[in-house]
């Protein structure tokens, strides 16, 4: 009896998928289909474009499901391909070098409590934004994130950092209480 | 909270996702973009080996078909007549489909048989490689 998709694990899919198996694929795209269009989103795609990013991204991924070897996690791997699609369609509209400064700092949460991620890079510029996100959403080093972005690593460096203070100003999280929370919820 | 922690605060953040209302939908978009550019793989691959039979064909008919008058062998006539016969009908056939595809006047046979069926071949298997390429960048 074959074991069931549901519960076979990400890199044993990822493995069939690379043989041609497009339902076993299936089965990763949906688990790992909101985490890609939401870190799109993230970075500040709207929803329309996060969504066409993240399929392309997927049917990359399918193409090159061979070379993922499971070094790091199969939604890390997919999440960086999205990332690269969609710098390359930003690139094109030159629109993270915009400077849109957002100075509201109100706490963001959601109403019930818990830290609110997606209203909190609401503060952040574009380029902030896109940085930190590919930082700590996809995992970019910051070399990577200079190459990719054709921007001196001084600048990505500065835009992390000024997104961060912008970001830790916003969630102001209780460590005990906000750390209990997540472990919950993730 | 410290650089140190707060980094750490951030990257489990951004590992919480909630799922889309709408994620069914988008597995079967994504599901059924690759039924589809698997379809389209299929067919580009079918007719690029079509047309290369086709064109193979037609090239063997000129170049190998024409053995019997060579052969001073009284035995081997009859057997020659017959492949040639067979080779005529195989021609014209081949002849008229291309006569329809628009393809009838190309003066193939000037060149050496074998010479223009791997030209032909290798050009079939360039165009069909491209093809194969542009289409997996646009899926």
């Amino acid at each position: 009896m074959t074991q069931p998709l549901v519960d076979r694990h990400d890199v044993e899919l990822a493995a069939l998928a690379a043989a041609g198996g497009r339902r076993e694929f299936g089965e990763l795209v949906r688990r790992h289909g909101s985490a890609v269009r939401a870190l799109l989103r993230r970075m500040g795609a709207q929803p329309s474009l996060a969504d066409d990013v993240a399929q392309d991204a997927f049917i990359q991924a399918f193409q090159r499901c061979g070379e993922f070897r499971g070094e790091g996690t199969f939604a890390a791997w997919v999440k960086r391909i999205a990332a690269r699609l969609y710098i390359k369609r930003v690139a094109k509209e030159a629109r993270y070098v915009a400077e849109i400064e957002n100075e509201d700092t109100a706490p963001a949460t959601d109403h019930a409590g818990l830290v609110d991620l997606d209203e909190a890079l609401k503060a952040l510029s574009e380029p902030e934004r896109l940085c930190v996100s590919l930082c700590h959403g996809a995992g970019m080093a910051h070399p990577e994130i200079a190459s990719a972005l054709n921007l001196p690593l001084g600048t990505v460096k500065s835009h992390v950092k000024r997104g961060l203070d912008k970001l830790r100003a916003r969630l102001q999280p209780e460590p005990a209480q906000t750390m209990g929370r997540i472990q919950h919820v993730g | 909270m410290s650089a140190d922690e707060f980094d750490p605060f951030v990257e489990r953040l951004f590992a919480r996702s909630p799922t889309m209302p709408d994620a069914p939908l988008f597995t079967a978009r994504v599901e059924q973009q690759l039924q589809k550019g698997s379809r389209v793989r299929f067919l580009a691959l079918s007719l690029a080996g079509l047309v290369g039979g086709v064109v193979a064909v037609r090239e063997t008919m000129q170049v190998d078909l024409d053995l019997a008058p060579r052969q001073g062998v009284v035995a081997g006539d009859a057997l020659g007549q017959g492949i040639q016969s067979a080779s005529v009908s195989v021609q014209s056939g081949v002849q008229s489909v291309l006569d329809q595809a628009g393809l009838g006047n190309l003066e193939l046979g000037s060149m050496g048989g074998m010479q223009l069926f791997w030209i032909a071949a290798g050009a079939l298997i360039v165009v069909a490689a491209a093809g194969v390429m542009k289409l997996s960048q646009e899926i």
